[in-house]
C-alpha cells in the first residue's frame, strides 16, 4: 500500500512537471498556458460529441497500452503494436468485405479471429528472433511497423482500393454499433475493457501470469524452477500481438467502417507511452491511457481556440515519459541510502565478476 | 540497352553510397555508445533534431557550416538528456530512448509550426546546402567521373569518420578504456577507469555524430526539412551497428547493403514496381540482414562452445 502511494505520488509529480515544461513552451511562443490548458480541457469534454471523441480515442489506447504492458511483463519491449494494429485492421477489412457468405454474427467473430491471428503471427517473428537469436526486438519491431504500414498502404491503394480520392477500402459489411453518435465512440470500448480485465486477472491471478512475470524479472530463476523462458517470452509477445490485432479490428469495424490508409499511426506509440509512464503496471495503464486520450482529443480544440499548436501535447507527453523513466528522481529522502546500498552491491558484484572471469579462464 | 544495364551501372555505386551515408552516420552514432554497453535507441531522435536545427540555422543565417555545427550541438543536448536519465537516474535505456525519439518528433514539429511558421515540410531557396566537391581533372575519365564526382562534402567526411572512429576504438588508450567499460564495467572501475565519465563521453560523441547525421540528411542528402524526415533511418543505423558488432568498418558495410536495396528499389520503380514495395524494401532487407547476421553469430558461438567441450 505504501509503495502504491509512493508510485502515485511520483506519477502526479511527474505529470505536474511535464505540464510545467509544456507551460514554459507555451509562454515562449507568447501565449497564456492556463487558458491553453483550459481550452484543451474544453476541447476534450465540452459537449456530447467531444466526450464521445475523447472516449473513442481512449478505446485503442487502452488496448495498445495493455498490449505493450503484457509484453513488457515478460521483459519484451514490443514497439510493434502499431504494425499489428495495421495488419489486424486490413485482415478484418478483407474478411468483412469479402466473406459475405457467412451470417453476420459469425462474420463479426471471424473478423476478430483473423485480426488476432495475423497479429500473433506478426509478433511471432521478432519474438522468435529475440528468444532464440538475441536479435533486438526494439529494432525489429520498429522496422516491421514500417513494413506493415507499407503493405497495408499498397493493398488499400491497389487491389483493395475503393476507387475514391482517399486511400481507403470498400465499406465492411459488418460493423460495431456506435454509442454516442455522431462521434466515433462504439461498443468496441466494452471489448477493450473486457480484454483489459482479463489481462489483469491473468497476470495477477493465474500460473500463466506468474510465469510471464518470473521470466520478465529473472529468466535464470525461471529456467531453474522449470519454466521455459523462451516459450513464455514468445507466448507473451504473441498475446501482445493478438491484442494489437484486435485494436486494428475495432478501429476498422467500429470507428471507420472501412480500412483507412494510415489509420493506426500513433496508436501504438501512444499506447506504449501510457504503459511506459506507469512502468507497464497493467492496473495503472488504463488511467494513463485515459489521460493521454484527453490530451490528444483536446489538442485540436486548443489549437483552434488559442494560438498554441497541437504538437505541444506531444511535447508534454514526451517530457512526461522522459521524466517518468528516471527511476531515482523524486526519491529525495531514500536516495542517499539507496545509492550507498547500490555502491556496496556494485562492489560485491565487481568481486564476483572478477572471480567469474578467473573461473572462465580455467575452462 | 537491356534492362539489366540500366539498373546495374556505374552510377549505382554512387547511388548506393548516397542513400547509405545518412545511415552510416547514424550507425556510427549507435556504435560509439554500444562500445560502452549503451544501446542508443535515441539515435533516431538525435538525428531528427539535428536535421531540423541544421535547416533552421542554415535558413536563418545562410551559412551551412553554422547549420551543421548547431545541429551537432543540438544532437549533443538530446544525447545528454538520455545520458543523465540513463546514467544518473537509472532510466531503462529503451524507455528513455523512445522518450527522446518522441520528444524530438514533437519538438521539431512544434518549432516548425511556431518558429518557422510552416507545417509538414519546410523548403526554401534560402536554405544553404552543404556544397558538393567537383574534381575538374576527373571530367575526362567517364567512369571515375560518374562514381566520384560531385559528392557532397559530408559524404567524403563519412569515410574519414569511419576510419577515425575505428582508430579511436582500437588504436587509442581511450578506445581501450571505452571497450573495457562496455565489456567489464566492474573490472574497468577496479582498474581505475571512471566508468560513468566514459559513458558520458561516449554519449557526447554519439550526440555530436547523430547531429551531424541529421545535418547531412537535411542539408546534404536533401535540402529541406520534413516532419519525421529520418523515417526510421536511425533504427536502420542501430540495426547496422548490430550487424557489424559495433565495429565501424563492418557496420558501414552493413549500411551499404541497405543503401544498395534502397537504390535498386528506386530503379525498379521505373519498371512498374509499386512505390510502396520500393519503400518497404530497405526495411525488409534490414530486418533480414540483421536476423541472418545475429543467427550466424549465435551459431558460430555454439560451435565454438561445443568444440571447447569436446577438447576437454
Amino acid at each position: 500500500m505504501k509503495q502504491a502511494l509512493k508510485n502515485s505520488r511520483k506519477i502526479l509529480l511527474t505529470m505536474l512537471l511535464a505540464l510545467g515544461v509544456g507551460a514554459i513552451f507555451i509562454l515562449a511562443i507568447g501565449e497564456n498556458p492556463i487558458s491553453a490548458y483550459a481550452a484543451l480541457l474544453r476541447g476534450a469534454f465540452d459537449g456530447k460529441l467531444k466526450i464521445g471523441t475523447t472516449l473513442a480515442s481512449f478505446t485503442p489506447l487502452l488496448l495498445t497500452s495493455c498490449a505493450f504492458a503484457v509484453a513488457a511483463q515478460a521483459g519484451a519491449f514490443n514497439v510493434g503494436v502499431e504494425g499489428e494494429a495495421f495488419l489486424g485492421g486490413i485482415v478484418a477489412a478483407y474478411i468483412g468485405i469479402n466473406w459475405t457468405f457467412l451470417p453476420k454474427p459469425v462474420l463479426l467473430v471471424t473478423c476478430f479471429l483473423g485480426a488476432i491471428l495475423i497479429g500473433m503471427l506478426w509478433a511471432l517473428i521478432p519474438a522468435v528472433l529475440k528468444a532464440y537469436y538475441n536479435v533486438s526486438e526494439v529494432c525489429v519491431t520498429i522496422l516491421m511497423n514500417s513494413v506493415a504500414l507499407y503493405i497495408t498502404s499498397y493493398l488499400v491503394n491497389g487491389s483493395m482500393s475503393a476507387g475514391v480520392a482517399n486511400s481507403q477500402s470498400l465499406p465492411v459489411t459488418v460493423t460495431l454499433p456506435k454509442i454516442l453518435p455522431p462521434s466515433n465512440f462504439n461498443v468496441g470500448i466494452f471489448i477493450a475493457i473486457a480484454i483489459e480485465a482479463l489481462m489483469i486477472y491473468m497476470l495477477k491471478k493465474t500460473t500463466w501470469g506468474y510465469k510471464i512475470h518470473t521470466v520478465g524479472t529473472n529468466p535464470q530463476h525461471a529456467e531453474y524452477i522449470g519454466i521455459n523462458p523462451k516459450k513464455v517470452f514468445i507466448n507473451a509477445m504473441m498475446l501482445s500481438g493478438a491484442i494489437g490485432g484486435i485494436t486494428g479490428c475495432i478501429e476498422v469495424l467500429g470507428v471507420h467502417g472501412y480500412f483507412l490508409n494510415n489509420f493506426a499511426t500513433g496508436l501504438g506509440t501512444n499506447g506504449m507511452l501510457a504503459a511506459l509512464i506507469v512502468k507497464s503496471n497493467v492496473v495503472l495503464t488504463p488511467i494513463m491511457a485515459f489521460f493521454l486520450a484527453v490530451l490528444k482529443s483536446g489538442a485540436m480544440g486548443m489549437q483552434q481556440s488559442t494560438g498554441v499548436p497541437k504538437s505541444i501535447v506531444d511535447t508534454i507527453t514526451s517530457v512526461f515519459i522522459i521524466i517518468a523513466t528516471m527511476e531515482l528522481l523524486f526519491q529525495f529522502k531514500e536516495k542517499k541510502r539507496k545509492v550507498s546500498i547500490a555502491d556496496t552491491g556494485k562492489k560485491a558484484e565487481a568481486a564476483e565478476a572478477v572471480s567469474g572471469k578467473g573461473g572462465a579462464s580455467h575452462e | 540497352m537491356s534492362n539489366g544495364s540500366s539498373i546495374f551501372n556505374a552510377s549505382l555505386i554512387y547511388a548506393t553510397f548516397r542513400s547509405a551515408t545518412p545511415i552510416i552516420y547514424a550507425a556510427l552514432c549507435a556504435a560509439v555508445t554500444q562500445q560502452a554497453d549503451i544501446l542508443n535507441i535515441g539515435t533516431e531522435g538525435i538525428m531528427l533534431t539535428g536535421a531540423f536545427m541544421a535547416v533552421a540555422v542554415s535558413y536563418l543565417t545562410g551559412s551551412w557550416i553554422l547549420g551543421v555545427l548547431v545541429a551537432m550541438v543540438s544532437g549533443l543536448v538530446i544525447a545528454m538528456i538520455m545520458a543523465v536519465g540513463h546514467i544518473k537516474y537509472k532510466s531503462e535505456i529503451c524507455a528513455i530512448g523512445m522518450g527522446v525519439n518522441l520528444l524530438a518528433l514533437a519538438i521539431t514539429k512544434f518549432l516548425l509550426n511556431s518558429w518557422l511558421g510552416k507545417s509538414g515540410t519546410f523548403m526554401d531557396p534560402a536554405i544553404a546546402a552543404i556544397p558538393h566537391v567537383h574534381f575538374a581533372f576527373l571530367e575526362n575519365i567517364p567512369l571515375l567521373s560518374t562514381i566520384f564526382n560531385d559528392w557532397c562534402i559530408t559524404e567524403w567526411l563519412v569515410i574519414f569518420f569511419v576510419i577515425l572512429i575505428w582508430f579511436l576504438f582500437y588504436k587509442t588508450r581511450w578506445g581501450l578504456h571505452l571497450r573495457a567499460v562496455g565489456q567489464f564495467p566492474d573490472a574497468a572501475q577496479m582498474a581505475g577507469i571512471n566508468v560513468k565519465a566514459m559513458k558520458y563521453q561516449a554519449m557526447a560523441i554519439s550526440g555530436l555524430l547523430g547531429g551531424l547525421a541529421g545535418a547531412h540528411l537535411s542539408l546534404g542528402y536533401s535540402q529541406m526539412f520534413t516532419e519525421n524526415m529520418t523515417n526510421n533511418r536511425g533504427f536502420m543505423g542501430v540495426a547496422a551497428m548490430f550487424f557489424g558488432g559495433a565495429h565501424p568498418v563492418y557496420t558501414a558495410i552493413g549500411c551499404l547493403v541497405f543503401g544498395f536495396a534502397d537504390s535498386i528499389g528506386a530503379r525498379l520503380q521505373a519498371y512498374g514496381l509499386p512505390s510502396e514495395i520500393v519503400l518497404l524494401m530497405p526495411y525488409v532487407v534490414t530486418v533480414i540482414v540483421l536476423a541472418l547476421s545475429m543467427i550466424s553469430k549465435k551459431e558460430a558461438e555454439k560451435k565454438r562452445k561445443s568444440s571447447l567441450q569436446t577438447a576437454h
